[in-house]
């Protein structure tokens, strides 16, 4: 019996690019490193307030940085996210709070759709493309009536009360729970100090599949950037070079509730269009090999992949230091 | 003969903690990476004056994570740094500005000492710690002189303004010129990104390294 997982409560909101890409970045992880993450949809305009802190959207340096950010951080992290021209307008005017008790309702009601449901929203905000979350019509009609009830109003400011007492200033903060010990961390690029903070059994090492793999941060924790190799993402290259997140068919034929036959077909399609034509290409390369290479995790990826063949041979000669497995 | 070594500037102040750690973490890689790093002394005070934002310590919430944040990253980025006990009313009073002028004279006069003086600075202000930077006596004190001449003060000036036009809203700032474009990063955790922009390779804060400090 392996170590117990770690939680990790990542308190979000669909107005935040960076909630999207920290949310991204750990959802690919929850499934390599030993964690139980939870997801705790917050109302980013109610934690300004409290803070007394304000949006940095609202200085003007501060805007124009992250639009470059966002472009560069698309790459990097994979994420197709882009400023949406109408930002300032319709956003920011507009606000997230009818959106972030819809989530909540999602997560009161069927809680295994809120990862999808919370990417759906975010596509529709932050992306051209945008994409089914397996949700019926009525389904959807459903919740936004139970979204303005009193239950579901007082759970989304719970969830922010509960950021704010964590000592949030903004979103998104990741809270991590490690031996009794409470760590909050601000901003989708911080996830390296993530690692370092869950420490040395973060590993979902299984006997049988244990693979160890060499790591260029010796007694620290591995991390393999915000693309680590995993077959549950899966990247597909688009005209212009740029990436689109695929979920895998599995992801999707579990996941997806009874939806009406055509809608579901389609994203179903889509998603075996997409991972089939590039099944291949994508368990056979690295996910971030099409871009501007990151040498470093080009050369790691290849590395573990060498070595989960090799295993034997190479048991002996590795580093041994606390490490994840990959299965493969 | 192999490539041009791509141009990093880093802008930073002996004020602020979070510039110490990219600095310590640049001056790690300087002698890995195929860059030449640069050090441009500025005030900090006066990028938070042009570009309308505040001190993140005057947000009481942010101050807290700061300090939470600052005693992490001490044992991850291996820096001895730490909040001194009368930071608010020592520091955020008194301010940077004859600290970093003096720097800017330092980098006019001896610049080959940059590097060590910054860190005595830091060392100084944010740890128990203290560190000769082999600078006597002497030298100081014509450098402290030297720091309240026009010239030394345009000089900050100037380097305070090259940071706003690149966009600055705090300290530090990272531009890295690459293939005849400029990128610049805000704050001392986007290192990782930086080596992706620069094709280089990401090593943690602390690389193994023959040259690496502390």
């Amino acid at each position: 019996m392996g170590p117990v997982p770690r939680t990790l409560e990542l308190f979000y909101d669909v107005l935040s690019p960076y909630s999207w890409l920290g949310f991204e970045i750990l959802c690919r992880y929850q499934n390599i490193w030993n964690i139980n993450l939870q997801l705790r949809p917050s109302f980013i305009g109610g934690i300004m307030k409290d803070s007394g802190n304000k949006a940095p959207a609202l200085i003007p340096r501060k805007a124009q940085y992250m639009a470059n950010d966002i472009k560069v951080l698309r790459q990097h992290v994979q994420v197709p996210i882009q400023f949406p021209k109408d930002f300032f307008s319709v956003i920011l005017e507009k606000g997230s709070l009818s959106a972030m008790r819809f989530l909540t309702a999602v997560n009161l009601e069927h809680p295994e759709m809120l990862e999808n449901v919370s990417r759906e929203l975010w596509m529709r905000i932050w992306s051209r493309a945008a994409e089914k979350a397996g949700m019926s019509a009525e389904q959807a009609q459903g919740l936004l009536e139970k979204s303005s009830t009193s239950k579901v109003k007082n759970q989304l400011k719970e969830t922010t009360d509960a950021a704010c007492r964590y000592g949030a200033f903004g979103l998104p903060i990741t809270v991590a729970h490690v031996d009794g010990q409470t760590h909050m961390v601000f901003g989708s690029d911080r996830m390296e100090l993530l690692a370092y903070l869950l420490g040395p059994t973060l590993a979902t090492s299984t006997p049988k599949n244990s693979v160890q793999s060499l790591s260029f941060f010796s007694s620290r924790r591995e991390v393999d950037g915000p693309c680590p190799p995993s077959r549950e993402c899966q990247t597909l290259r688009l005209p212009g070079g740029s990436k689109l997140l695929v979920f895998s068919v599995a992801l999707g034929a579990v996941s997806l509730p009874p939806t009406p036959k055509d809608s579901r077909k389609r994203s179903t399609i889509s998603h075996v269009a997409t991972c089939t034509s590039m099944t291949h290409k994508c368990l056979s390369e690295s996910p971030s090999s099409a871009l501007p290479q990151n040498k470093s995790n080009a050369i790691r990826q290849n590395l573990s992949r060498s070595l989960s063949v090799l295993v034997l041979l190479v048991c002996s000669f590795l580093v041994s230091y606390p490490a994840h497995c990959r299965g493969s | 003969m192999g490539p041009v070594p791509r141009t990093l500037e880093l802008f930073y102040d002996v004020l602020s903690p979070y510039s110490w750690l990219g600095f310590e973490i640049l001056c790690r890689y300087q002698n890995i990476w195929n860059i030449n790093l640069q050090l441009r002394p500025s005030f900090i005070g006066g990028i938070m004056k042009d570009s309308g934002n505040k001190a993140p310590a005057l947000i009481p919430r942010k101050a807290q994570y700061m300090a939470n944040d600052i005693k992490v990253l001490r044992q991850h980025v291996q820096v001895p740094i730490q909040f001194p006990k009368d930071f608010f009313s020592v520091i955020l009073e008194k301010g940077s500005l004859s600290a970093m002028r003096f720097l800017t004279a330092v980098n006019l006069e001896h610049p080959e000492m940059l590097e060590n003086v910054s860190r005595e600075l830091w060392m100084r202000i944010w740890s128990r710690a203290a560190e000769k930077a082999g600078m006597s006596a002497e030298q100081a004190q014509g450098l402290l002189e030297k720091s309240s001449t026009s010239k030394v003060k345009n000089q900050l000036k100037e380097t305070t303004d090259a940071a706003c036009r690149y966009g600055a809203f705090g300290l530090p700032i990272t531009v890295a010129h690459v293939d005849g474009q400029t990128h610049m990063v805000f704050g001392s955790d986007r290192m990782e990104l930086l080596a992706y922009l620069l094709g280089e390779k990401w090593m943690g804060p602390v690389p193994p390294a023959v040259n690496a400090r502390l």
